[in-house]
């Protein structure tokens, strides 16, 4: 664990100490060997228990996968961040990496924590970081608004969760992830543990998103520099769901009646969100939306608790953090050359940048969910164990996959093909920074194909 | 009088005739007689020294990094190296060469050597019980 984190903390001393000239080089090294020995992570000898074990970290095989996507993550935001940061001065540059750093650090000790206070800690401190990206280098006067948005959403959510984690202290006497989870259960009778429960859940479920308190997530998206919507689809949003996981455990057996409306509200979500992607315009807003759906599903597998769902919802919450952020990688390709996020200006694409278009495919591909990328594999396992909860789903599911690829197409499509505008023929080729930081997304996800067992958790 | 309005129409007439403006192509033809030339609505950014300037235009073998050629040409090498032949390809290896994960492969040889096992002897390939039966305990009837 300190392999890791010692290093991500020694990258900030790199940062402010490398000469200006190799700023950039020498940060995206040092970030990449940093993901190498977090690979490390994947060594399990056992298939329960947790391991790198010291009294605050751990790593078991729910935190494992989670762990080394923001590992690998960090080298991916600074390769993206580079040309738009190119005109800054370089201490306002360093200050952006370090902002990206401290993000990574905040990261690494939430999914490693074997405290759920220590995870809350880490959870909220992951917004302030991520605040100060989204409102000082957005590019568009909304996205001051959109910051207040994604700070109060999630702190309104958050103070329920810090209550109900000091209400569990006093009546489990810890906070220990490593005894709860064997402890016998909480008294959970009256009206105040539906509470308990709710203020449990609703801190995660604002940050997942669930359709109903979702509306920070556009905004924070499409207003956010490309590092910012890369890690917020990627990492952050998955903060929630691994919290859900964690903390389910300790809310049985309420959850058998209670989490009803929120699993109808998500699935709901899958079909809003879907219809809604089929009517955008700006294309990172169709991006953040999609993230709402798939989201969503992964939010109604964790509510229902059974092993595959879990698996499924993992699975799925790894290989949408690759697509996403590659489909965010994407779409601020077309914003560095037009400035615009308008997809009508930037039609036909693919005459002009060929091999843009095959990443474009693949990343549309891999967004609709196509076998054998583990995005189907976590789908399909999601939809099955809804299945086996209630027959009705199917029908939500069905809806929302079929959705999904029809917005996935047609954002293709609309990028892509057709005609090529004239007004656009003075764009700059793309460059093979862009290439490699594309392929760096979507190679491991190819990869995952090969070995989904990393990915799987402990559930199957 | 009528002279001094004839001095002022041809200029009169010019003024006139430039009110309604016709769409003549602005750009030079290429010389291939009967080609369609494309209006150039955007003249070429190497000639406006206020544009947005190709960084390809000073450095043709630009990748994106930096606009120093050689920061440039160093960080790709290194990106590309550290990116795909150490963290894909050896990172990727180590992850292959991992032990049998959850022992899954361990599962699978463990219950074809029992079923060989078990069809040999003719015993059920999996007993009824999950439990022996011999070490349930149950209260007998009568007793409290």
């Amino acid at each position: 664990m300190l392999k890791i984190l010692i290093p991500t903390v020694m990258l900030v001393v790199t940062t402010w100490n490398v000469r200006a000239k190799w700023l950039w080089p020498a940060t995206l090294t040092h970030s990449l060997l940093i993901s190498m020995l977090s690979l490390t992570w994947f060594a399990h000898t056992s298939e329960t228990g947790w391991k790198s074990l010291n009294s605050y970290m751990a790593t078991d095989l729910i935190s494992t996968p989670l762990l080394v996507l923001s590992c690998w993550l960090l080298p991916i935001m600074i390769l993206a961040s580079q040309n738009h940061l190119s005109q800054e001065p370089a201490n306002r540059q360093r200050t952006y990496i370090s902002l990206l750093i401290s993000l990574q650090i905040f990261l690494i000790l939430a999914f490693s924590s074997t405290e759920i206070v220590l995870f809350f800690l880490m959870f909220e401190a992951t917004l302030i970081p991520t605040l100060m990206i989204i409102t000082r280098w957005g590019s568009q006067a909304e996205r001051l608004n959109a910051g207040t948005y994604f700070l109060f959403y999630t702190l309104a959510g958050s103070l329920p969760l810090l209550v109900s984690i000091l209400y569990i202290q006093t009546c489990a006497g810890t906070t220990s992830l490593l005894i709860l989870h064997y402890a016998p259960a909480l008294p959970m009778t009256s009206f105040a543990d539906k509470l308990l429960w709710a203020g449990c859940l609703l801190a995660f479920l604002v940050k997942m998103p669930l359709y109903g308190i979702h509306l920070w997530l556009p905004k924070a998206h499409v207003e956010a520099p490309i590092a910012g919507s890369m890690v917020l689809a990627a990492v952050l949003l998955k903060l929630g769901g691994y919290g859900m996981m964690r903390i389910m455990v300790i809310l049985e057996p309420l959850t058998k009646e209670l989490c009803y409306p929120f699993i109808i509200l998500a699935l709901w979500g899958v079909i809003m969100t879907g219809s809604i992607c089929l009517r955008q315009t700006d294309l990172k807003s169709l991006i953040a939306y999609s993230s709402v759906g798939h989201m969503g599903l992964v939010a109604a597998a964790i509510l229902i608790q059974t092993p595959w769902s879990f698996t499924g919802a993992l699975i799925l919450m790894i290989a949408h953090g690759l697509t996403s952020s590659a489909l965010f990688c994407l779409a601020n390709t077309n914003y560095e050359r037009t400035h615009s996020r308008t997809m009508l200006l930037a039609r036909g694409l693919q005459a002009i940048f060929p091999l843009m278009a095959s990443w474009w495919f693949l990343a549309s591909l891999a967004n609709l969910a196509l076998p054998p990328l583990p995005n189907l594999m976590g789908e399909l396992m999601i939809v099955t164990s809804l299945f086996n909860w209630s027959w009705f789903t199917l029908l939500l599911t069905g809806a929302g996959t079929l959705i999904t690829a029809g917005y996935s197409l047609y954002m293709f499509l609309m990028t892509q093909r057709g005609p090529l505008p004239v007004h656009i023929l003075g764009l700059e080729p793309s460059h093979s920074r862009e290439h490699l930081l594309l392929t760096l997304h979507l190679l491991p996800l190819l990869l995952l194909i090969m070995k989904p067992e990393l990915i799987w958790g402990w559930a199957i | 009088m009528l002279t001094r309005l004839s001095r002022l129409r041809p200029s009169l007439s010019r003024l006139l005739y430039n009110a309604p403006a016709r769409f003549v192509s602005q750009s030079k033809s290429t010389g291939a007689a009967g080609s369609p030339t494309v209006t150039e609505v955007h003249p070429a950014a190497a000639h406006a020294g206020h544009g947005e300037v190709s960084q390809y235009v000073k450095n043709p073998d630009f990748h994106g990094f930096s606009s120093d050629p050689v920061v440039d040409e160093w960080n790709m090498r290194v990106a590309f190296f550290f990116g795909i032949s150490m963290a894909l390809v050896i990172g990727g290896t180590f992850v292959h060469y991992l032990p049998d994960h959850s022992m899954r492969q361990w599962a699978r040889r463990e219950a074809e050597r029992l079923i060989v096992e078990r069809e040999k002897e003719g015993l059920p390939l999996i007993g009824e019980n999950y439990y022996d039966p011999n070490k349930i305990v149950l209260a007998t009837a009568g007793e409290e």
